[in-house]
């Protein structure tokens, strides 16, 4: 068997021009869930009754199971259920209208909250009290004492996981094709089609993943030496 | 000008300060001397309500508050007014020496940053850190970080600060360099409440030592009268007890 080196070229190229969709996909997601995990961290650390309860059992069921099922089941029920909300509201949209690359979205800042919640909560754990009741003596307030001293202490620590998740969450993505959705492995995927060059094809997608999150990877470690500069001791 | 009254707490069953009273003058440096687990960091924290007594009043200058019901006002108007100095030191470990002490006094004071940052280095000039200003606490000495930790104190200018225990976390060759600025502060006039086992500095520097024991006041006087002729037999043992142990590690 001899490799199509010509189609692998061509879809080299072709697939790169899914690096934006597969790129916003993670950057939105990240994006929307970071804050939601913040709370869920803050939740479980202060045992907040009710809620840290509800935020373990979310965490334990996203998971608990396997992403492309959850894709499943948000792609095929969330339609549904739109559809009859619309219906009742009266409102003209059609269902197949929604662009699917909003259901995505949700799969994966469900996922990706999930994820974050515990890496923000142990990293704000390292932060020691102490720090936090510094604060309040000289008088700054809760919110100020989070904002200016353990928040961005517990973010230098989350760094390395904050950087395996998106990692993670870069690769998830290439599920999305699954809800018809344009990201590198679709476009791959679509070329491939055509003259079922299936092999060249997932072999071309696997460096540009590997080369995309190198360079994630890279990045992040490259912040956690600039934001962390204060950690190491230096001599004299 | 500093006054606790019928200061109560419980942490769940277990009962720490069983109605304690306190009071403090204008100048005053006090030293708590107590077995661990007497309550004296409890009673500290109280003051300045990094933990919430059950019951008790606080007279603090102007203000008088309930302990357990203060309002937020009261609350931040008390923590102005002092200052905590942590066993641990307990810096700003993103910050540096410099930055630590003027965080305070720019957010929580709104002191311009020209001013803060000037009046930053002059504590710690004081506390012997001027060539440490631009330092992160991971590259400084547990004396250095306890002594960025007195600056970020008195900085602010307080009218009393606390101390817990400030030298029983350093290695023993360091401990006179922060003993040193608190005799210096003390010389000053600065009000200071002092937890401690230092039994030198409590003889030479305290105005006032109060024996606490199993959450109450046991007895208290001039350093004189408590450790020549203590009347409680509770206060004897315990100095038996120090005095012996320093007698050891000597
Ligand atoms: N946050 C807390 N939760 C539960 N129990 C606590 C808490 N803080 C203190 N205690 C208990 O309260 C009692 C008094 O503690 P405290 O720290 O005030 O004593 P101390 O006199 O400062 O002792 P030491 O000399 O060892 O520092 C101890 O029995 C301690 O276990
Ligand atoms: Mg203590």
């Amino acid at each position: 068997m001899t490799l199509n080196t010509e189609f692998m070229l061509e879809t080299f190229f072709i697939a790169l021009k899914g690096i934006p969709v597969t790129l916003s996909l993670a950057a939105i997601s990240l994006l929307l869930a970071s804050p939601a995990a913040f709370f869920m961290a803050i939740a479980r650390i202060n045992r907040i009754k009710g809620l840290q309860k509800a935020v373990t059992v979310y965490v334990s069921f996203v998971r608990g199971t396997p992403m492309i099922l959850q894709i499943l089941v948000i792609y095929s029920l969330l339609p549904s259920l739109l559809n009859q909300l619309f219906m009742n509201l009266n409102l003209k949209i059609n269902v197949f209208d929604v662009n699917p690359i909003l259901y995505a979205y949700i799969v994966f800042t469900l996922n990706t909250a999930a994820a974050l919640s515990e890496v923000f909560r142990s990293a704000l754990q390292t932060v020691s009290i102490g720090q936090l009741e510094a604060a309040q003596s000289i008088g700054l307030s809760t919110y100020k004492a989070y904002t200016r001293i353990v928040i961005p202490q517990a973010l230098v620590v989350a760094l390395p996981n904050l950087g395996n998740v998106t990692v993670n969450l870069i690769k998830g993505t290439s599920l999305a094709f699954m809800m018809t959705v344009k990201d590198i492995t679709a476009l791959a995927k679509i070329e491939a089609s055509y003259g079922y060059n299936y092999i060249e094809a997932y072999i071309v997608i696997f460096f540009i993943y590997i080369i995309l999150c190198s360079g994630v990877q890279l990045a992040f470690r490259l912040l956690e030496k600039y934001l962390g500069g204060y950690r190491k001791p230096a001599a004299g | 000008m500093l006054e606790l009254k019928n200061v109560h707490k419980s942490f769940g069953r277990n009962e720490v300060l069983k109605g304690v009273d306190i009071s403090v003058e204008k100048g005053d440096v006090v030293v708590i001397l107590g077995p661990s687990g007497s309550g004296k960091t409890t009673l500290l924290r109280s003051i300045n309500f990094l933990e919430k007594a059950d019951k008790g009043t606080i007279v603090f200058g102007d203000i008088e508050a309930k302990l357990e019901n203060a309002s937020k006002h009261d609350i931040r108007a008390i923590r102005k007014k002092s200052a905590f100095v942590f066993q641990n030191y307990n810096l700003f470990h993103n910050r540096t020496a410099l930055q630590n002490v003027t965080e305070g006094l720019i957010v929580a004071r709104k002191v311009p940053k020209a001013e803060a940052v000037e009046k930053a280095r002059k504590a710690l000039d004081k506390v012997g850190l001027s060539d440490r200003y631009d330092y992160y606490p991971s590259q400084l000495s547990g004396g250095q970080q306890q002594r960025v930790g007195i600056a970020r104190a008195i900085a602010v200018n307080p009218d009393v600060i606390l101390f817990d225990e400030p030298t029983s976390a350093l290695d023993p060759e360091l401990i006179g360099e922060v003993l040193n600025v608190m005799k210096e502060l003390a010389k000053e006039g600065t009000t200071m409440i002092v937890v401690t086992h230092e039994m030198t500095f409590a003889q030479e520097v305290a105005n006032k030592v109060i024996f606490m024991d199993g959450g109450v006041v046991v007895e208290e006087g001039p350093p004189g009268e408590i450790f020549t002729r203590p009347k409680e037999e509770r206060t004897k043992q315990f100095l038996r007890r120090i005095i012996n142990d320093f007698d050891y590690v000597i």
